[in-house]
């Protein structure tokens, strides 16, 4: 890229990031929460895309990487905090610097046993560093056991959390553009034909580790100040399968798709708040209606050869076919008192849509919404090419 | 191929760089009071004030989660004080507006519901049952400048979090030597085993202040066995701990693992051993699980739903006549306070000026207000009010009333 | 030599025959269960993350069968008595619905993902397993956490004694003369307590308070002398319902291994798991084979669950499959994943690894034992115990 182009959007990306504090000073404190909450989940989604949909190594442990930088700076900032001479912003550089750099040996630890492993069994090992970690950090005196620990000084500040977020992005996404991302592509699709390019195989997969891993960590020091205290509990497996939604649900490999996909299903819990309680009969009838709508357009996905448009039109078709059998039976299970009587809080649904979303998604996308897409111009474009080629 | 490169490096390098410079020179020179924003001084802040003909008051519970049980009544408890003083007609002509957040048992969730709970206008928070998430509720309300009145939480350093941190039950610094005093004066133990979960915060500080009194008052703590909650079997630490010779055994964890832990206990062969806890045994499923061998063991409780007081009385009914039953576990008796505590502090607070500040004002000046679980005073005290504890006995028939003890007879704590 | 004192300093080696057995006996779930982890990958090559829900589902079916056999929630009549009939209905319920639902599931979610990549049904399977622990969370009673009664097992008071050095028989009679001394000591005390006129021992007067010291005093001599008496001899205790646990699990494992070897269904699966689409060219019907694999390998979660849930007396909640499940995947790994004797081979280590962590001490750190053990184990041997490391070809 020329680098005026370059040297402009970095600029705007700062920029942003300060308009967007700005503007976040105009909002309540819990909104604000919110924006910083999702800026980090920000940058977990799209660090766990680079190990996971970028180099297509399956961990299901990021929040561990997560704790690891978390407790690494609080820690230290307990413990050291006004001892070495520096305060405000550079102590706070200093923490993510350290918070990262643990995470990354962390990741560096877990990333060699997957030289050896690869799919499913690297899954479980991540799934199980995870756990080590936990109990690890739950019998340590110094770092609270499982209360948790106080972190001070407090460091709350809307900006930093997304420029790291964007820092984030960036890294990955000029990784990408480079020749250094494309051994990464290539070891996601085919480890062995890959390996017999010339593609040392070996170094790639932690490259990825390392780098996934050290966002991760920075992610955890902005946690542990932000929030001011830390605990065992915001760390458990549970994150680590909204952190691989969030993933999945963007399109394994978009780097775009995870950041709308953090923001998104970030966001949606904290709506289902206010959302009126469900009742058992509509529940069911959602359920039922959302497993019918996903079947037809499956069948739809795999059967139909004919023209876009009507491949679209039976889509749509279906999807309201759906819905309107979701009402229907929404209305009959209500027949039913004892559904009908049952309410349940919209908000303890939170999980229950997770779950749902990965399912459905796999079963009509498994490559995510936008699949290895990224937001750009020229994908724009290409869209556009393809939808005159088509009427044409 | 090695000039693209050298390039991409580059930039990349570059763009970290500027990030960085930009960051540090922001620091410098007009981003200052960014910077001094980090740690915020809680005294700036305000707090809400009581607009309109409404009081709003914010509850965090959990609704759902591992805590389900203490949620719902905390929830119900609260419910019963909001609206009596409601149908009274409301302080001063203000009636009290009571908004209920769900933590879903967890801290982080109890947090973002403070948050929303404040933004909304709440004057006060009350919550939670569990210190865990009650710690992250103190820490956003010390920040905001509102007071917060938590039912359960009894790890002791919760109210070190801010001046405005109150709490209506008794602390663990209670909590352990009552059951050791209880235990070496009273049962005569003198080897005593620990079993400790691990997981819960709760249960690893209520084994700390029980051993450090038990040990002061002469007796011997001979083991200490851990678990996590959601293990099923036992017999390991059982066995070890057999070997061990106990005379009793504490154990500090959360009802879901006490019972199944003592009936495996009594297979593994431990006899004449008596069992002991605090009150996260409090519930009606410790008999079902913990079987014929829980019989005959004695926990330390906030208040007993058979005491003849007449707050007890008069509280019991009024639960029942709003809710068709009785409250299952403490903690309905614990909200409801916590709630009348607050009630009789509005009524305190002068009448064109209801706001955190003037209501964390009367609540330190609360003294002697009568609650369902004994008399609560934060005057001289702090956020720690000093509470009775009582030891119940669990048996055939669910929990009997054994002995009271007041902060009084623990002059040494 | 220090290091190991420190380390090792309050070990009691008398516990280790005991400790052993009581890591067998845990062992034993996790082989029931991990050979279902085994079984679907063997045929499938896929990790089946619901499989510790299915578990899960029949600790509830076992929960519901035993309120329909008269063992509800509410109080009991004391003259409901249970027997082994009762243990029947519940386990062939529990193994009968988890063999549906493993089989639904694999029709609705793992069916359609045969032509994806691995790692696509991999997330299906997450996804399940979620669903399945928050969705039941909803209609399912959890909270507050129900145990099954103990009233349903017929055997819970007895424990079966396994000598294998005689115990001491001076201290015998030490031990019932302090029975004795006690039993007398608490009957004076009964009668201090009513001649006082007061509701309970708590509020003697001095004099009183004195009965009750030597009452106490007793109470921890027969504690000791019967402690001592146990620990004079060596002998393995072992709880009836555990070794019922036991003893099932070993008979299922026979009668699948027998299935597995000798029967035309058996030869079948093996041969899938050895090469699908060749077993299928060979007239093997894949897909039923497939849906059969399921229906056995979670019928054992279903055994395992009722036992846990029956005689361990733990209260359910949706969540109680994900740690034995986890655990047994683990385990599955460990002994060579896709090995039916490899899976119960790394079951049992597991328990006794699991075990032994806790007899030297370090109980807080029985949890990682198993992952460690796992990376260790996919470190140095990556095939497993029994399992042979496959070389991929292109």
């Amino acid at each position: 890229m020329y680098w005026p182009v370059r040297l402009a959007s970095i600029l705007a990306a700062v920029g942003g990031c300060f308009l967007l504090d700005a503007l976040a000073r105009g909002v309540d404190d819990y909104a604000r929460r919110l924006i910083v909450l999702a800026g980090i989940w920000v940058i977990l989604s799209v660090s766990l895309n680079l190990i996971n949909g970028i180099t297509g190594q399956f961990s299901i442990g990021h929040a561990a990487f997560w704790q690891v930088g978390a407790y690494t700076a609080g820690y230290l900032s307990v413990t050291f905090h006004g001892k070495w001479g520096i305060d405000g912003l550079p102590w706070m550089i200093l923490m993510m610097a350290l918070g990262a750099l643990m995470a990354a040996v962390a990741g560096l630890i877990v990333g060699l046993p997957s030289l050896r492993l690869r799919g499913d069994y690297l899954a479980i090992v991540t799934l199980g560093f995870g756990e080590i970690i936990r109990i690890v950090v739950q019998n340590q005196k110094p770092l609270g056991e499982a209360y948790g620990m106080n972190v001070q000084p407090k460091f709350q500040t809307v900006w930093l959390v997304w420029l790291m977020a964007i820092v984030c992005i960036a890294v990955c996404r000029n990784l990408l553009r480079t020749a250094h991302g494309l051994p990464f592509l290539a070891v996601r699709e085919d480890e062995v034909a890959a390996g017999a390019m010339g593609v040392n195989v070996t170094q790639v997969k932690v490259t990825a580790f390392l780098i996934g891993s050290a966002f991760a960590g920075v992610a955890g020091a902005l946690l542990a100040h932000y929030e001011g205290f830390i605990s065992p509990q915001m760390f458990k497996m549970e994150q680590s399968f909204i952190i691989l939604t969030m993933v999945v649900l963007g399109g394994t490999g978009s780097i775009t798709g995870a950041t709308i996909a953090a923001v998104a299903l970030f966001y949606l819990p904290e709506r289902l708040r206010d959302a009126p309680p469900v009742t058992g009969a509509a529940l069911l009838g959602g359920l039922i209606g959302t497993i019918v709508a996903v079947v037809l357009v499956k069948r739809t996905v795999d059967r139909f050869h004919g023209p876009k448009i009507g491949a679209a039109t039976r889509y749509i078709g279906s999807v309201v076919a759906g819905i309107v059998l979701s009402l229907a039976l929404g209305a009959g299970f209500g027949m039913i008192p004892k559904l009908a009587s049952q309410s349940f809080e919209a908000e303890k649904l939170r999980m229950v849509i997770f779950a749902g979303v990965l399912i459905i998604l796999m079963l009509i996308r498994p490559q995510g919404i936008l699949g290895t897409n990224e937001f750009s111009l020229d994908w724009v474009k290409s869209l556009l090419r393809k939808r005159k080629a088509v009427e044409a | 191929m090695s000039n693209l490169n050298r390039r991409s490096f580059l930039s990349l390098a570059l763009g970290a760089l500027l990030a960085g410079g930009l960051v540090v020179g922001c620091n410098s020179g007009g981003g200052t009071d960014n910077a001094n924003k980090g740690p915020e001084a809680p005294a700036g802040a305000e707090g809400n004030k009581a607009t309109g003909d409404t009081i709003k008051v914010g509850l965090v519970a959990s609704l759902n989660g591992d805590l389900r049980p203490w949620g719902l009544d905390s929830d119900k408890g609260v419910k019963v004080a909001v609206d009596e003083i409601n149908k009274a007609g409301g302080i001063n002509g203000k009636k009290i507006e009571l908004m209920v957040e769900d933590s879903n048992s967890s801290p982080e969730q109890g947090k973002s519901a403070t948050e929303k709970l404040i933004s909304q206008g709440a004057v006060v928070v009350l919550g939670e049952v569990a210190s865990g998430i009650t710690a992250q509720m103190a820490n956003a309300c010390t920040e905001k400048g509102v007071p917060i009145v938590a039912i359960g939480a009894t790890r002791d350093d919760i109210t070190d979090i801010g001046p405005n941190v109150f709490r209506v039950c008794y602390q663990d610094r209670l909590q352990g030597p009552v059951m050791a005093k209880f235990a070496f004066d009273e049962l005569g133990l003198r080897n005593v085993a620990l079993m400790t979960d691990k997981k819960q915060p709760y249960s690893t500080g209520l084994s700390g202040s029980f051993r450090a009194y038990f040990e002061k008052m002469g007796g011997k703590i001979i083991d200490e066995q851990f678990y996590e909650s959601g293990q099923t079997q036992f017999n390991a630490q059982l066995t070890n701990l057999k070997a061990k010779n106990p005379d009793g055994i504490f154990l500090s964890g959360y009802f879901n693992e006490v019972g199944p832990i003592v009936k495996q206990a009594d297979q593994v062969g431990l006899k004449n051993v008596k069992y002991m806890g605090g009150d996260g045994w409090d519930s009606k499923e410790i008999l079902a699980t913990g079987g014929k061998a829980i019989e005959g063991s004695f926990f330390c409780n906030h208040y007993n739903d058979k005491e003849d007081r007449p707050e007890v009385k008069s509280f019991l009914e009024k639960f029942q006549a709003m809710h068709g039953g009785l409250p299952g576990t403490t903690m309905g008796a614990l909200a409801f306070d916590a709630a009348a505590v607050v009630i009789d502090a509005l009524k305190r607070c002068p009448s064109d000026d209801v706001s955190s500040k003037t209501l964390a004002a009367a609540l330190h000046e609360t003294d002697g207000f009568r609650g369902v679980s004994g008399d609560i005073t934060f005057k001289g005290h702090g956020g720690n009010p000093p509470k009775r504890a009582l030891v119940v006995e669990l048996t055939k028939d669910g929990q009997v009333f054994r002995k009271a003890y007041e902060v009084t007879d623990f002059p040494d704590l | 030599m220090d290091l190991t004192h420190s380390l090792l300093g309050a070990v009691d080696f008398g516990l280790l025959p005991q400790q052993v057995v009581n890591g067998i006996l845990l062992g034993s779930i996790y082989a029931l269960i991990a050979l279902g982890y085994t079984m679907v990958y063997g045929v499938l090559r896929l990790i089946n993350f619901a499989h510790g829900e299915v578990f899960m589902l029949g600790a509830y079916v076992s929960l519901f069968v035993a309120w329909g056999l008269g063992f509800g929630p509410g109080p009991v009549s004391p003259d409901q008595t249970s027997n082994w009939v009762n243990l029947v209905i519940m386990l062939v319920a529990s193994m009968g619905v988890c063999a549906a639902v493993g089989m639904f599931i694999e029709f609705f979610a793992y069916r359609p993902m045969r032509n994806q990549p691995r790692i696509a049904s991999l997330i299906t399977a997450i996804g399940v397993s979620l669903l399945l622990q928050y969705a039941g969370a909803l209609f399912l009673p959890n909270s507050p956490p129900v145990p099954i009664r103990e009233e349903v097992n017929p055997y819970r008071a007895n424990v079966l004694d396994v000598p294998l050095k005689p115990k001491s028989a001076d201290l015998l009679a030490q031990t019932k003369q302090a029975q004795v001394a006690l039993d007398e000591a608490e009957r004076t005390l009964k009668d201090t307590v009513a001649a006082e006129g007061i509701k309970s021992e708590f509020d003697l007067s001095p004099e009183g308070k004195k009965v009750r010291d030597a009452r106490n005093a007793a109470r921890t001599k027969a504690t000791v002398t019967q402690n001592a008496y146990d620990q004079s001899g060596l002998s393995l205790r072992i709880p009836y319902g555990q070794l019922i646990m036991f003893l099932t699990s070993i008979g299922l494992m026979l009668i699948l291994r027998h299935v597995v070897m000798n029967t035309a269904p058996g030869r079948a699966m093996r041969a899938v798991s050895l090469d699908y689409d060749s077993a299928s060219l060979m007239g093997v019907n894949v897909g039923r084979i497939i849906t059969l694999t399921f229906a056995i390998g979670s019928a054992l979660a279903g055994a395992g669950a009722m036992m846990n849930a029956t005689f361990l007396g733990t209260p359910l909640t949706t969540f109680f499959g994900m740690q034995p499940g986890v655990k047994a995947f683990v385990a599955a790994v460990l002994g060579g994943i896709g090995n039916i004797p490899g899976a119960v081979l790394g079951g049992l280590l597991m328990g006794i690894a699991e075990t032994l962590v806790v007899w030297v001490g370090y109980g807080d750190y029985k949890d990682a034992i198993a992952f460690v053990i796992l990376i260790l184990v996919l470190l140095f041997r990556p095939g497993g115990l029994l399992g042979s490391a496959k070389v991929e070809k292109v």
